[in-house]
């Protein structure tokens, strides 16, 4: 069986919400059916024949090709399957997910993997603001599963997440890891101002030291820590993708806060 | 059936249902985690006065342990979930948190699990920090030594216990030099354990007593100093009995196990003082399972 797969056959002039094409919907649906799955195109309502060439017919197994960042929703509450997206993907990449693959091998735009609850999330190139993050109205973001992410990542990374884990290879902006209520966060180049500013729980485990650190934060020491030991054991043996991890010991600089909330959140810089 | 000058009684050792749990315990070196592992299966040679059954599996390389240290497994067997539940939490918090740089995993996965460090956290008094990775939920409680990592809980699963043979011989010191090498090779086989001190029974008992408040009583049949005085199981050429007592994940393992332990008693044979081999049991009424020693050995 070969994935099911969508071929953009046009340049969009706007945005296209393809919340539809999951696993959880596709998997039900004949061919014919899928063909005619409507397709939100700024007001109108197109048929997915349309706008995509469509191959394939393992419906739990999703590729899209995209050639711009016009595609969002993708992978928007799915529960089971993968979706590879060959191109970059526009906002909500993976919203409220809540299990499966989704394999982006460009880049995703704001608020990937916001509110998810489940589910992995590899992203090969960057990702704007809010990746992990929760939309205004939720009460946390994401709350289980785990966004990579190889590039660099925007402001705000896992605001309010509430539990999960994000992995950056890159760099990340302001308010990394801002009001999370739990969760990991790691980043493994610079990270921009106001690290865990607002944090209440969660740990933020950066690999370089940063320019800043917000002054509700105290210094706990440098300490060795098993907790660390065993995050880096398991996260090595995930894949060769974090086979880095290996080589990290398990040493950190520990800065316990936000004080000004209950201080029981941590940076841990390495 | 003889072997090497060895009697095989045509009789089978009775075993029970239980349930198991086993976990990992690592720490800074093997000779830690060891100390960890001792304490916690320190009395818990038997179900009847302990509550639960345990020992030392086997010792882990660094590349088998949840966090990359050297670690051992330690199975742990009771009569019931609940009486799990009731054991493992108290004897992991007072032995294994206590053990410096130790830390403690689940060693079994199953739908039905017990609490490990679910209710310890609580030592924690509010800075302990929960943690889930690949699904697993571990505490970070914070202790002297640094941060006691533990696993939420561990899986239970069916199990059997009491599975034995009986090793009568010329004198105690021959039994034990047998039994030794018994216990050797028991230990290579995977999911059984030996609960007793040093894996041999020396005062093996019947089901229940003269005394009503007593469970559990001498095996008289088997004293050597009671030959002439009871209703002896024993010949007037056996000085010393000893037991051997094998709790298994499944009847294959403790199959196993019996085999290669009987085997290796019978390997010193009668001309070193080791002249039968025979198996407790309760008529079959009142045990699950029965391992017939001749078809083990067959």
């Amino acid at each position: 069986m070969t994935p099911l797969t969508f071929e953009l056959k046009i340049n969009p002039g706007f945005p296209l919400d393809i919340s539809p094409l999951i696993p959880d919907l596709l998997s039900t649906q004949s061919k014919i059916q899928i063909k005619s799955i409507p397709i939100t195109h700024n007001k109108e309502k197109i048929p997915a024949a349309e706008l995509f060439t469509i191959t394939g017919n393992d419906h739990k197994n999703i590729c899209i090709h995209s050639n711009n960042g016009k595609l969002y929703n993708v992978g928007q509450k799915m529960s089971f399957g993968t979706i590879e997206v060959k191109g970059d993907v526009g906002d909500f990449l993976g919203q409220e997910m809540q299990g499966g693959y989704i394999k982006v091998h460009g880049n995703a735009r704001a608020w990937a993997g916001c509110s998810m609850t489940g589910g992995r999330i590899d992203i090969a190139g960057d990702t704007g603001d809010h990746a992990g993050a929760g939309i205004p109205g939720d009460a946390h973001g994401m709350s289980k599963g785990m966004i990579y992410i190889s590039g660099n990542a925007g402001d705000r990374v896992g605001d309010r997440m509430r539990r999960g884990i994000i992995i950056i290879g890159g760099k990340a902006g302001n308010y990394c890891g801002s009001r999370m209520y739990a969760g990991t966060i790691i980043v493994l180049d610079k990270t921009g101002k106001y690290a865990g500013v607002a944090m209440k729980r969660g740990t933020i485990i950066l690999a370089k030291k940063p320019a800043h650190i917000y002054a509700t934060f105290e210094s706990c020491g440098i300490q060795e820590m098993e907790f660390l030991r065993l995050l880096f054991t398991q996260l090595s043996a995930m894949g060769k993708e974090f086979s880095i991890f290996g080589k990290f010991r398990p040493e950190a600089h520990r800065y316990s806060g936000d004080h000004s909330r209950n201080g029981k959140g941590e940076i841990l810089i390495l | 059936m003889i072997i090497n000058g060895v009697i095989i009684d045509d009789t089978f050792a009775e075993a029970f249902p239980m349930k198991a749990t086993r976990i990992i315990i690592t720490a800074i070196d093997l000779k830690w985690a060891n100390r960890a592992a001792n304490s916690i299966r320190g009395f818990a040679s038997s179900v009847i006065a302990c509550g639960i059954e345990a020992d030392i599996e086997r010792e882990l390389s660094p590349s088998e342990t949840p966090d990359g240290r050297p670690g051992i497994s330690v199975m742990i067997f009771a009569m019931s979930t609940k009486e799990l539940e009731k054991q493992v939490p108290t004897r992991v918090g007072q032995t294994v948190m206590t053990t410096a740089t130790a830390a403690c995993f689940a060693g079994i996965d199953s739908d039905e699990k017990i609490s490990l460090g679910k209710n310890l956290r609580f030592f924690g008094d509010g800075y302990q920090i929960s943690k889930v990775i690949n699904n697993r939920r571990y505490w970070r409680i914070p202790v002297l030594h640094g941060e006691f990592i533990c696993e939420e809980t561990t899986g239970v699963t069916s199990a059997i216990g009491g599975g034995n043979f009986l090793v009568l011989s010329k004198t105690a010191q021959h039994a034990l030099i047998a039994c030794e090498k018994a216990i050797e090779e028991i230990h290579k086989v995977p999911g059984v354990i030996t609960a007793f001190p040093g894996g041999v029974v020396g005062s093996g008992s019947k089901v229940g007593s003269k005394y009503d408040f007593l469970t559990a009583s001498t095996n008289e049949a088997y004293c050597p100093t009671l030959k002439g005085q009871v209703d002896s199981k024993l010949t007037s050429d056996i000085g010393s009995v000893l037991e051997i007592v094998i709790d298994g994940l499944d009847e294959e393992a403790i199959n196993k196990a019996m085999r290669v332990g009987i085997e290796a008693v019978c390997s010193f044979g009668s001309q070193n003082g080791i002249y039968r081999i025979s198996a407790g049991n309760y008529g079959g009424s009142l045990g699950a399972y029965h391992f017939h020693l001749r078809t083990i050995l067959a």
